[in-house]
């Protein structure tokens, strides 16, 4: 059961890193794009910040699943730390359940959301071309930003899963068996 | 009371939403002796933008919302019309258009456009006319704003404006507009009186304001059609002329707050310019395709800028009749 | 009813749940209770919206642009150049650390990055001139706290955002009060080395060495000029900004010192990406909670109930002091002000204090706490990087506290320690 959900995960949260790093790279490069474009060419783009804005999102709910797997979700653990092995399982197994609500109440929402009236609109800027030619446009309705959210919130939601069948097997003391979970050195924004 | 109507809107206690809220806040629980009940929130506690906010009324956890025509352009393209440059000549024009049968022909085509969800309900004022303002020098003719970096909210329209007369167009948030004024990250921008003294741009360097008056700033007052349609007769009776009280407050209000905020403009050592009336029709000239670019670019844009154009010439009629016999 | 989402929360926080689930979970229950459920529609609608921000992407290019230039071997040089101005002094690589942080901090807008950076280099070379470790590990723990407070700094982007400040502001207020902390510690060292016959680190260096390390760290040393520089001359917004010291971090990285090789870049910008997208989440989930914060009427309540104990401003800071004080001994500091900034801020804004004044308080107060016994994050990093034991460490650290508090009190007390530079350049009225 472990197994082939970690290894999807794991699947899942290297692809989520690989796309997020492309994202932080375009944002960086239309950034600076819009800089040079006003100074050196006095001709600011209007797309540069709802794109850079667009690729934000995007890192976002793509790389989170990799934190909360990597225990990377800023919590206070002293209480966990400090009870007996069972007691801070079962109480992991709590804490563990009440973020599965919130993502899945998150999920919800956000799906609803995302084909809502609110996905209808069109974002203010961004165009795909519907032509090799380049002389027909698709204008990106903000449903496709609204996305990211939501596919963030699933991969968490299987991310969650997993922590949980973790923290049980804990609980029955089984935690021996588990697979280890490689650990990526984390930053911190302070 | 038996009803709660949550009201929002973006802007703060200073604006002249918020006059509107209070008005119609006050004249529908009175006329409805309590039966209704207004909160109003103003700010982003509810939501923040145009997109969320209407999402909001569409899904019923937010009853009125008042937008600009920014703000709702991303679902309605077509309430950009507003900002098409020197269609209506001034107040007098302006209010009895939106008061009259243009509103409803809007009303229709959001109707159907959000699948019956969302209702406006009377297009107001905020914030006076857009104006053109600038660090550098005075504005009297087209020429004068070439190549200036003008600050625009991100939408066609403004942008197609600024471009149109040959300067350049640069998206910056509000927030940030005063930072960016300051240090010449944008030279201009376009907005009415009120919002530039309540921001303080002009210790930003804003000192060359140009009446213009190239845009109405039209409140758009949305609701739930769902909770309207929900409501008894007599209670829509009171809704709609709650909307009424409100859209003279708005008309009325930022007349009253551009006075003072004119003279402490010109106080700061502001210069502030009226363009006679050839300059003005220079403008209009050189603005001349933004019209073409909004009628073939934009949904809805040939019906409503017809809607709008045979309203103006209507009401100017009606005008010249009136001022006509009050005259003799 | 709903003024119980703060117990709620921090009942919950106290207990282990991730912060981020926390200021979801905590409004939303009760709002669910309250029978308000058209509202946790708004709660997620927030979280969403409170993301979608062109002034947060400075956290990511900040954060990004620390990450290159550590990689990039500028570190090194900034040690080297710190070593050639204060080597000679008695306790020289103490006030070299010290230094460092402070240079860094230009660089940086992080305590940790600035703990692992120069704890790794400077506590082995400390213990190897006498020093002992938990020394070198609780002066490098101390001093890193500089890093949030010298512009630019990631937690005062989150308070501008979260608060409605202008980055450039706070940026401008952090400088004075960053150098202040670092002048605090090096005369503590001072006293210090000459009670305790510390080590110099090295002769005098002659003015023409000192030429050389200033030419080898020029680059690195420019960076904060130019993003002040290109802040203050509007050459391009604070967001704006944090992207060109991102170019230019990987420009002389690759470029002109050749220590920062392609292949690594992949890595850089995950590292960078996974932690800021930990740290947009909670923001956007502040900005859900700060609704909920207004709409329970919180901060009305709370300001009432602080006017009953003092209605005396200069009373009430110094006890907020002590609050800020207490929550930055277990929470880190953007989490606290993400918490904290929405009810404490409009509080102190209503009476008189100026939003720029409270904001610095604020940042510097739970940075310092970064530092702090028993939770501080910096001393875990320390612990770490070092291979001491948290708790000796704790110890040892306490005297360098005792002063980062007596300039948080200058601070809060003396405001014109931190408002005289943004007036002057007009950020702050
Ligand atoms: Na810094
Ligand atoms: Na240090």
């Amino acid at each position: 059961m472990l197994g082939p959900l970690g290894r999807l995960n794991a699947a899942l949260c290297t692809a989520g890193r690989a796309i997020g790093v492309v994202a932080i790279a375009v944002m960086v490069a239309v950034t600076l794009l819009q800089v040079v474009m006003r100074y050196v060419f006095n001709n600011a783009l209007p797309w540069p910040d709802e794109a850079a804005r667009f690729c934000m999102l995007w890192m976002t709910g793509l790389m989170a699943p990799t934190a909360l797997r990597h225990g990377g979700f800023v919590a206070i653990d002293s209480l966990l730390m400090a009870l007996p092995v069972r007691l801070s399982a079962f109480l992991s197994l709590i804490l563990l359940s009440i973020a599965m609500l919130v993502l899945v109440m998150g999920l919800t929402i956000g799906w609803a959301e995302v084909n809502g009236l609110g996905g209808r609109f069109d974002t203010a800027s961004l165009y795909l071309p519907t032509s090799w030619g380049l002389d027909s446009w698709y204008r990106i309705p903000r449903s496709w930003m609204m996305l990211s959210l939501v596919v963030g919130f699933a991969m968490l939601i299987l991310v969650n899963l997993e922590l949980m069948i973790r923290a049980f097997m804990g609980l029955i003391g089984a935690a021996d068996r588990l697979p280890m979970v490689r650990n990526p050195v984390l930053g911190s924004a302070e | 009371q038996d009803i709660t109507l949550r009201a929002t809107a973006n802007s703060n206690e200073n604006d002249e939403d918020y006059d509107g809220s209070v008005v119609f806040k006050n004249y529908v629980e009175a006329a409805s002796n309590g039966a209704i009940e207004v909160e109003i929130f103003m700010g982003t506690q509810l939501c923040s933008n145009g997109a969320e906010c209407l999402q909001g009324v569409a899904d019923g956890s937010i009853d009125v919302y008042i937008s600009t025509s920014g703000g709702a352009s991303g679902l309605f393209p077509y309430v950009q019309v507003l900002d098409l440059p020197y269609v209506m000549a001034d107040d007098r024009v302006a209010e009895a258009v939106l008061s009259g049968d243009f509103t409803r022909t809007m009303r229709d085509m959001a109707l159907s456009d959000s699948g019956d969800a969302i209702r406006l309900m009377t297009i107001g004022n905020t914030g006076g006319w857009r104006n053109f303002a600038n660090t550098q020098r005075r504005i009297a003719q087209p020429s004068d704003i070439e190549g200036l970096k003008i600050r625009t909210v991100v939408a066609d329209l403004p942008q197609e404006l600024v471009r149109a007369l040959g300067a350049s167009p640069t998206p910056i948030p509000w927030p940030e507009l005063f930072t960016s004024l300051q240090t010449g990250v944008v030279e201009g921008t376009k907005n009415g009186i009120t919002d530039i003294m309540s921001m303080k741009f002009p210790d930003a360097g804003l000192q060359y304001v140009t009446l213009d008056g190239h845009a109405y700033m039209g409140a758009l007052w949305w609701m739930s059609n769902q909770r309207f349609q929900e409501l008894p007769d007599d209670m829509k009776r009171v809704v709609v002329d709650g909307f009424y009280q409100l859209q003279q407050a708005t008309f009325a209000s930022p007349k009253r707050k551009s006075i003072q905020a004119y003279e402490d403009f010109v106080a700061g050592g502001g210069d502030l310019y009226v363009p006679t009336p050839d300059e003005k029709a220079a403008f209009a000239e050189a603005a001349q395709p933004v019209y073409e670019w909004f009628t073939a670019n934009v949904e809805g844009g040939q019906e409503i800028y017809d809607a709008l154009t045979s309203a103006v010439a209507e009401a100017e009629t009606d005008l010249e009749t009136a001022r006509a016999a009050d005259m003799e | 009813m709903l003024v119980l989402f703060l117990p709620v929360f921090l009942f919950f926080l106290m207990v282990g749940l991730p912060v981020f689930f926390g200021l979801l979970f905590a409004p939303g229950i009760l709002l669910w209770l309250n029978g308000q459920e058209r509202d946790i529609t708004l709660l997620y609608r927030n979280l969403y919206n409170g993301m979608d921000s062109f002034p947060l992407m400075a956290i990511p290019f900040f954060m990004l642009a620390g990450e290159l230039m550590n990689r990039g071997g500028i570190t090194l040089r900034l040690v080297e150049f710190s070593q050639a101005l204060m080597g000679h002094f008695r306790g020289g690589l103490a006030h070299v650390n010290i230094l460092s942080s402070m240079l860094f901090a230009g660089l940086s807008g992080s305590a940790v990055a600035d703990t692992s950076a120069l704890g790794s280099m400077l506590i082995p070379a400390m213990e190897k001139q006498g020093y002992t470790r938990r020394f070198a590990a609780a002066i490098t723990a101390a001093s890193s706290v500089i890093g949030p407070i010298i512009p630019p700094s990631g937690i005062m982007i989150i308070y501008a955002y979260v608060m409605g400040e202008s980055v450039a502001a706070l940026f401008l207020a952090g400088i004075v009060p960053g150098i202040l902390v670092g002048l605090g510690l090096m005369v503590l060292v001072k006293l210090m080395a000459d009670r305790y016959d510390f080590p110099v680190a090295s002769r005098r260096h002659t003015w023409a060495e000192r030429g050389q390390a200033s030419l080898k760290a020029f680059f690195p040393l420019m960076t904060p000029v130019i993003i002040l520089g290109g802040i203050l001359t509007g050459v391009f917004t604070p967001t704006e900004a944090a992207a060109v010291a991102v170019a230019y971090a990987l420009i002389i990285g690759i470029f002109v010192l050749r220590t920062l090789k392609i292949s690594e870049l992949g890595d850089v910008l995950s590292k960078a990406g996974i932690t800021s997208a930990v740290v947009l989440l909670l923001v956007g989930a502040a900005m859900s909670f700060k609704t909920v914060v207004s709409l329970s009427h919180a901060p009305e309540l709370l300001a009432d109930f602080i006017l009953t104990l003092t209605e005396n401003p200069l009373l009430l800071l110094f006890l907020i002091n002590l609050l800020l004080f207490a929550v930055g001994m277990f929470l880190d500091a953007g989490p606290a002000i993400i918490i904290l900034g929405p009810i404490l801020g409009p509080v102190f804004t209503s009476l008189g204090v100026d939003s720029v004044h409270f904001a610095i308080i604020m940042c510097v107060n739970l940075t310092v706490g970064l530092a702090t016994p028993p939770m501080g994050l910096v001393l875990f990093v320390a612990a770490s990087v070092s291979g001491e034991k948290v708790e000796t460490i704790s110890k040892a650290i306490l005297p360098f506290l005792a002063v980062e508090i007596f300039v948080i009190m200058l601070i809060t007390f003396v405001p014109e320690i931190s408002m005289t530079i943004p007036r002057l350049t007009g950020f702050a009225d």
